[in-house]
């Protein structure tokens, strides 16, 4: 068995990495094409998030029932299209929500009404489930905290006309101090009041492992960034098998076998340059996610708070991309194979894998789904970026990801037509 | 006598059915240019490829230098060249680069490298243009880089497989003049070709294979002698049925004794004859014809060369 060569490694891959940056239109596709595809999914799930022909349940524990106060409120957001509220006790409401039977619930508090009307603040608590369709919750959030707005404008605008007109008929008509002037002043007074300060606040929260700190906004970026990185560092196996159909097209490969090194050490420099250029572009979309896209206007997407953890992942997705493009190279034997294998499955596994982790959870999809590495790739991305959660979560995401290696190297190894 | 550098035994290669390569043996001597001659698909470049270790044959062993192609691989495939039929470059890659890249896998490095390269660019005159991209050159120019590729690590063995297909007249006589060049500078050189002038021209000894056997292998002088004065092929017909005298194989019978043939064959309607001197044979061959009134359809002369003597062996023309 010959052994390792690492320096002829390091030249076989420096010398792809030397052909792939002369490919100026792979370096467009690889690096510009996930930016502008991650800018258009994310601004148009910004634009219209929420489902227009079907409304989302929102499961709703009315602590205050009876209250015409809140009554109104489960009518105004019924009304404001979206959602539609379904109370439970909340008890039911907990055990559903813990079981994965729904995805979140909004409590309205005991004393709402009482409060509204002493001018004291509210709070409306919804609380996701842990596994939320992340989109979905988004579109919630935004309905309810736009209801909790629209009321708390009019619920301060009224109250304070009505106080104006209190003080109006209390005095005498010579001290008819509110001009319309004034009247317009102390309007916008509240107007603004309500937006800083609303009477009826929102608070999101989302699994019970999430610490105070760690709640979040949903933001569409924590979800396309990793959704199109893995798609496209999936895509980027492409490179590797192509590169090795274009050396044995040539005849190079011939070259290369004919040289004192061994076959490992050839597979080993042919797989490097895809690991390397993957490992860049990670970084490149999720700079842009972090840095570049809030210059844009649009939210910054969150890292997690287990930068060991992101590594972690990150390396082991790269490591699944570069075996996968190992076994494509092994089983592909024409260019139009390898371009099938792009179109039909990196694609499509790519934008299911986006897809799927959205799903709520449970039957035929979420089965097919864990078929494909790309789905656990996203899991592992979501539980880090929106879940907020750290390596020990994570674990078996990456476990999984591990044994698609394993397996893909292993049938790559197996298959590989050196001749 | 020169020592054997090489030497080839009992190789075969299989793949299902098909016998690619049967019961090859092969002493290369060093110092020489050996020619693997033979068709398109006669299996050149499937010996080239076992001898070169880039396939496993199904049965047989190679040494080299008296080490053996099995357990000293990469020690083995260090004191070989490969210059493979088809264009192995980088074509979006500078000649420089290609060359860089090719021999460092063969483990040079540094300044050694540097000087190397720059010899090799030397040699095939491209010092100038050595910054272009392989893809803006001309064919010659792509083949001369292919085989400087070739020789960066200074092997003792060359194997150049089919190196001037598709090259213009001027840049394949720079090619053998390269070979020439190597060789007396003490390269021995395994050169496949279906070219029979190519053979002839450059290589001291030659095997001809076909359907993956040698079934021939000597000198080119030798090889041309063993078709004497050269072969004669006649269309005969025979007078007539009505005589029923067959006087075809009379007139076989009585050319086979003449001095001047070696032998004949009839073979698909027509008579081989081979000749120890062609022009005496062919004065014999007319009286003999004339007497036994016997009609001479069609008549060919295969010159003695290596091509003639592949037809004689094989029935087959080389570029068939």
């Amino acid at each position: 068995m010959q052994g390792l060569n690492i320096q002829a490694a390091i030249s076989v891959a420096r010398k792809d990495i030397k052909i792939f940056l002369k490919e100026r239109g792979m370096l467009l596709y690889l690096f510009g094409v996930p930016v502008v595809f991650i800018l258009a999914f994310s601004i148009s799930a910004g634009i219209g998030s929420a489902p227009q022909e079907e409304a989302i349940i929102l499961p709703v524990v009315n602590l205050d029932a009876g209250s015409a106060a809140s009554q109104t409120l489960l009518e105004t957001l019924d009304k404001g299209g979206g959602v539609q509220c379904a109370l439970y006790e909340e008890a039911q409401a907990e055990a559903l929500l813990h079981n994965g039977k729904i995805e979140r619930v909004l409590t309205i508090p005991s004393n709402y009404a009482a409060d509204l009307q002493a001018g004291n603040s509210v709070t409306l608590f919804m609380v996701n489930g842990p596994d939320s369709n992340p989109a979905k919750s988004e579109a919630v959030q935004r309905v309810v905290t736009g209801v909790a707005a629209d009321l708390s404008m009019e619920t301060q605008l009224i109250a304070s006309l009505r106080q104006m007109a209190d003080m109006q008929a209390a005095a005498s008509p010579e001290d008819q101090v509110f001009t319309s002037e004034i009247i317009v002043e102390q309007a916008q007074s509240q107007f603004a009041r309500a937006r800083t300060e609303p009477l009826l606040a929102v608070k999101e929260s989302w699994p019970e492992t999430l610490s105070e700190e760690d709640e979040q906004e949903f933001n569409p970026l924590s979800v396309y960034v990793p959704g199109f990185a893995v798609l496209f560092l999936f895509l980027t196996a492409l490179t590797t098998a192509q590169s090795i159909y274009e050396e044995k097209k040539v005849g190079s490969f011939r070259r290369l076998l004919a040289a004192p090194i061994s076959k490992p050490t050839i597979l080993v420099g042919k797989m490097t340059p895809n690991f390397i250029i993957g490992l860049v572009q990670i970084i490149v979309l999720f700079s842009a996610g972090f840095l570049l896209f809030p210059v844009l206007g649009l939210d910054r997407m969150s890292l997690g708070s287990d930068p060991l953890a992101l590594v972690l992942i990150c390396l082991v997705v790269l490591l699944c991309s570069t075996s996968l493009g190992v076994l494509i190279a092994a089983i592909a034997r024409t260019e139009g194979q390898i371009s099938g294998l792009s179109a039909v499955v990196l694609w499509a596994f790519g934008f299911a894998g986006i897809w799927l982790v959205q799903m709520p959870t449970g039957g035929f999809l979420e089965a097919i789904s864990k078929a494909i590495p790309h789905y656990w790739a996203n899991v592992a991305f979501l539980d880090l970026f929106v879940r907020g959660q750290g390596l020990a979560d994570i674990l078996f995401s990456i476990l999984v990801l591990l044994g698609f290696t394993l397996v893909f190297f292993i049938i790559g190894l197996w298959q590989f037509d050196y001749n | 006598m020169k020592e054997t550098i090489l030497e080839a035994r009992s190789l075969v290669k299989k793949y299902g059915d098909l016998t690619a390569v049967n019961d090859v043996n092969l002493a290369i001597q060093q110092g020489e240019i050996f020619g693997l001659l033979g068709p398109n698909g006669a299996g050149k470049t499937t010996i080239i490829s076992i001898i070169t270790g880039l396939l496993e044959p199904t049965n047989g062993s190679i040494t080299v230098d008296g080490l053996d192609l099995q357990t000293d691989t990469n020690a083995v495939k260090a004191k070989l060249g490969l210059v493979p039929q088809e264009l192995a470059l980088y074509p979006t890659l500078t000649t420089r680069d290609n060359l860089d890249f090719f021999g460092s896998i063969y483990g040079l490095g540094g300044k050694h490298l540097r000087e190397r390269v720059d010899a090799m660019l030397a040699m095939v005159e491209l010092t100038d243009r050595a910054d272009e991209a392989v893809k803006t050159y001309s064919g010659g120019m792509k083949r001369r880089v292919n085989i400087a590729a070739g020789l960066l690590h200074e092997p003792e063995i060359l194997f150049l497989d089919e190196p001037t297909v598709g090259v213009d007249p001027q840049s394949r006589n720079a090619i053998f003049e390269a070979v020439e060049e190597l060789n007396r500078a003490g390269m021995t050189v395994i050169y496949t070709t279906h070219y029979m002038e190519e053979a002839q021209r450059l290589c001291q000894r030659v095997a001809i294979i076909d359907e993956g056997q040698i079934i021939a292998l000597d000198t080119p002088q030798a090889l041309i002698r063993s078709l004497g004065g050269g072969i004669l092929v006649l269309g005969l017909e025979d007078p007539g049925v009505d005589s029923g005298l067959g006087q075809v194989q009379t007139v076989v019978d009585r050319i086979v004794e003449l001095p001047s043939v070696k032998s004949t064959v009839r073979d698909d309607g027509h008579l081989k004859v081979e000749t120890y001197r062609f022009q005496e044979a062919l004065m014999g061959i007319l009286d003999i014809t004339n007497q036994e009134d016997v009609r001479i359809t069609s008549l060919e002369k295969w010159e003695p060369n290596l091509e003639s003597v592949f037809l004689h062996l094989t029935g087959k023309k080389l570029r068939e």
